[in-house]
């Protein structure tokens, strides 16, 4: 009986806890979705936990807001068109490293490798000039020319560790058969690692989507250009002085709900991404 | 291609005259392209305006002359002008085994040729969007015609990619009638991997190796950001102004007409400050560390010539051994909770994934709402309902505060995603190993420290790695949080650069920076025995 007794004891402390960590995730991102309906007149009263009278008038007025919805246009293009380049260049260094025999292999991983180990700001002036002689600055395109620096080395070390991971044999089999090797990759390797691309390439969008120093500096002569981090780094509202807190929190949950959806669906994949990537490495 | 085996009845360069005209043409292309390369590496390093200001000697403006060396490492850099160098003695090398029919020599001309075709066709490409940015931004201010003129490089650059395309179809064809032999697989293999590495260091030599070769070049100068001027060479004064430190002891200031020290309102001892002379060389003291075996209190006196930065050092250490031990504590608890199988595990991983996917910036202003100094902070208001503070604190403006805000802020962020490396690291952990500990009697804290640990100790090991060279390297958070008055290395390191537009000096501390991640990132590693393969 009294062992009975300390089992359910054990089992409501282990929910506790769960819950516990659950509410400690979520409850900044509660916050700022209660946030988002609270009246202005509210924000500066005692928080409450719950908005008291509730309102759109928030994502009305992000939404109508010319600006924003470009922003977010620019953001999708950006990461869009970031990820998809880093998958398709990314896709063939990994092959090469993982699957093809030359040397000097390892050494070139490490050397992709060690370009994640210096701050973006150490780059910066030096992108900077190289953003100018390319006469794109203050365009999306300056952004999608320099963020491979971030996505690339990664999409390279994880593809690559799932290259690594597929039998020998198949390649050996299809090239005994006579085909060359870029057929062996585009017919049967890339189609055995798409999971592994949809993993970098969605770990590459959410890398571009919240990227803030270099879309701050590149697009600093052009608002119109902007991407959405830099929008709400600098958000302000239309009739008051005062921080528009409510507003920003409306345009954060809309910027960041998509993003968390697209991580809810593709969260298995991602954790095997990542651990690829990390623990592997 | 209709690939016809060579037959072994016509050996190695004993083939048909009449396809040596051919050979001799794919030879040529590659000497001329070899020259070409070189030719418009000198041509635009003599026409290159900053260089020919300083030849011409017009560049005297401050008296000191920049010398001709810098203007051209500021201007053209190392990687680049070698990388040329190499490709042109290649071409041509490649130009003359061409010559003697060597069939390796016409794979490798094919693979030249493909990157050609694709190098002359992203170019053209690239004026196109440039073109048309231009044209837009030239329709805002007036309506300017477009010029026909301005296309000139787009076509080039397509015209040239459509003839490297041809000549690559053209070889395709003529592989087996001019040149004779067949590529062993291994040379094949070879070949291969260089050809589809090759877009990815192209990238890498563009917009990674480039900028940093260019950070370490002007770290020795005194450029200005974004500025056209050649720079003058200043050797390593960056490096010293920045590191520049000197130790002193200090006594207490004394009490007027008392033989006691001076206490400060909060009840700490007032030091006296370092002498004149080093404070008018540029001397401030960063820290001062009372001597504990002193009968008559002193301190040692830390002094640095750039107060800010060191303080930055500082702050950024504290900020990543800090929040990096945290998060390993915290992750290590939440991986051990949701590592035991229950009811709504996958929606737990789910839900730790949250707030790694919510970008810092919206994170950082979010958490400036959390924690605002009123009751109107919830942070604030719970830690009153709960009755931990009776009165609201100023969590963002209050200088000691802002330290624990910033690591409260980083661990929320970092630590369910620290969690999921570790929980994947505990999935591999057999579940007999904890069986056999049962049945031998062993308690479940035993069985944590004695199999979990050390098992875990791999995945603990990479993912403090990571953490710690992402909590050196931290910038968003401390840029939104707290602007200038907490400086991170990488705030300081902006602050410099685009605030104080000083090119140079921000490159010395970028530098710095990159050591210090260096040094960390090697002691690590040797520390923790880091399997690398």
């Amino acid at each position: 009986m009294k062992k009975k007794w300390l089992d359910v004891l054990q089992r409501v402390i282990f929910y506790a806890l769960v819950v516990f960590i659950a509410v400690y995730a979520l409850f900044p991102f509660y916050w700022a979705f209660s946030t988002s309906f609270k009246t202005e007149n509210e924000m500066f009263r005692r928080a409450s936990y719950i908005p008291q009278e509730p309102t759109l008038k928030n994502y009305q007025y992000v939404l109508r807001n010319g600006k924003f919805v470009l922003t977010l246009r620019n953001s999708a293009f950006v990461a869009g068109t970031t990820s998809v380049l880093s998958l398709l260049v990314g896709s063939f260094a990994a092959y090469a490293l993982g699957r093809l025999r030359f040397r000097g292999r390892t050494a070139l991983l490490y050397v992709i490798l060690s370009m994640t180990m210096f701050p973006s700001i150490s780059i910066l002036s030096g992108l900077y000039t190289i953003v100018q002689e390319s006469g794109l600055f203050g365009t999306p395109f300056a952004l999608i020319m320099t963020y491979p620096v971030f996505t690339l080395p990664f999409t390279v070390w994880v593809l690559t560790s799932f290259f690594r991971g597929l039998p020998a044999e198949i390649e050996q089999a299809a090239l005994i058969d006579g085909a060359t090797h870029m057929q062996t990759f585009r017919m049967i390797l890339l189609p055995l690692t798409a999971p592994a691309l949809v993993t970098t390439g969605l770990l590459s969008f959410v890398t571009s989507w919240n990227e803030y120093l270099f879309a701050l500096n590149f697009t600093i002569t052009n608002p119109a250009a902007q991407t959405v981090p830099v929008a709400i780094a600098q958000f302000s509202g239309i009739d008051s002085l005062q921080e528009p807190i409510a507003e920003i929190m409306a345009a954060a949950m809309i910027v960041t709900i998509p993003l968390v959806l697209l991580v809810l669906i593709f969260q298995n994949r991602i954790v095997a991404g990542l651990t690829a990537g990390a623990v592997k490495g | 291609m209709n690939a016809l085996p060579s037959s072994p009845a016509n050996p190695l360069g004993a083939k048909d005259r009449s396809s040596q005209p051919f050979a001799y043409i794919f030879s040529g292309l590659f000497v001329i392209l070899g020259a070409a390369a070189l030719a418009w590496l000198v041509v635009s390093v003599i026409r290159n305006p900053a260089i020919r200001l300083v030849v011409e000697g017009t560049a005297v403006e401050s008296g000191q002359s920049p010398s001709l060396i810098i203007a051209f490492l500021t201007q053209f850099g190392i990687v680049l002008p070698v990388l040329i160098l190499g490709m042109s003695a290649l071409s041509i090398w490649l130009g003359f085994r061409l010559r003697s029919r060597d069939i390796l020599a016409a794979r490798w001309a094919q693979t030249a040729l493909l990157w050609l075709a694709v190098a002359a066709a992203i170019a053209a490409i690239f004026t196109l969007i440039r073109l048309g940015f231009d044209y837009v931004s030239q329709q805002e201010q007036q309506a300017a015609p477009l010029n026909l003129g301005q296309l000139t490089p787009f076509f080039v650059f397509s015209g040239a990619s459509g003839v490297f395309a041809l000549l690559l179809v053209w070889l395709n064809r003529r592989l087996d009638y001019i040149f004779s032999g067949k590529e062993p697989l291994q040379s094949r293999e070879i070949r291969q991997a260089w050809n589809l590495l090759i877009p990815t260091l192209a990238v890498f030599v563009l917009v990674a190796a480039r900028p940093l070769e260019q950070t370490f070049i002007r770290s020795l100068t005194d450029k200005r950001f974004a500025g056209q001027a050649v720079p003058n060479f200043v050797g390593l004064q960056n490096y010293g102004n920045l590191l520049g430190m000197r130790l002193d002891i200090v006594d207490c200031r004394l009490e007027e007409d008392a033989d006691r020290c001076d206490l400060a309102r909060d009840g700490s001892i007032r030091w006296q400050s370092i002498d004149r002379e080093l404070l008018q060389e540029g001397f401030r003291t960063v820290w001062t560390i009372r001597l504990p075996f002193d009968s008559s209190p002193s301190a040692l006196a830390i002094s640095g010539l750039d107060q800010d930065f060191l303080k930055s050092i500082g702050t950024t250490l504290l900020f990543a051994v800090i929040s990096v031990s945290f998060e390993l504590l915290v992750a290590l608890f939440i991986a051990l909770t949701v590592n035991s199988a229950f009811r709504g595990r996958g929606l737990m991983r789910a839900v730790m994934l949250v707030p790694w996917a919510i970008p810092t910036v919206i994170s950082a202003r979010l958490w400036e709402l959390i924690l605002k100094d009123t009751s109107a902070g919830i942070i604030n208001r719970v830690l009153m309902d709960i009755g931990l503070i009776s009165a609201p604190q100023a969590w963002l403006s209050d200088v000691s505060l802002q330290l624990p805000a910033a690591i409260m802020v980083d661990v929320w962020k970092t630590a369910p995603f620290m969690a999921l490396l570790l929980l994947a690291g505990l999935q591999t952990i057999s579940s007999e190993l904890y069986e056999a500990a049962s049945v031998d009697g062993a308690t479940r804290p035993q069985q944590l420290f004695s199999i979990t640990l050390p098992l875990l100790r791999p995945t603990i090991a990479v993912a403090l790695v990571f953490r710690t060279l992402d909590a050196l390297r931290v910038f968003d958070l401390f840029n939104v949080l707290f602007g200038r008055q907490q400086l991170s290395m990488a705030t300081y390191n902006y602050e410099t650069l685009v605030n104080n537009q000083q090119d140079g000096y921000a490159s010395a501390v970028s530098m710095i920076i990159f050591l210090l991640i260096s040094v960390f990132a090697i002691v690590y590693v040797r520390l923790l025995n880091v399997e690398t393969e």
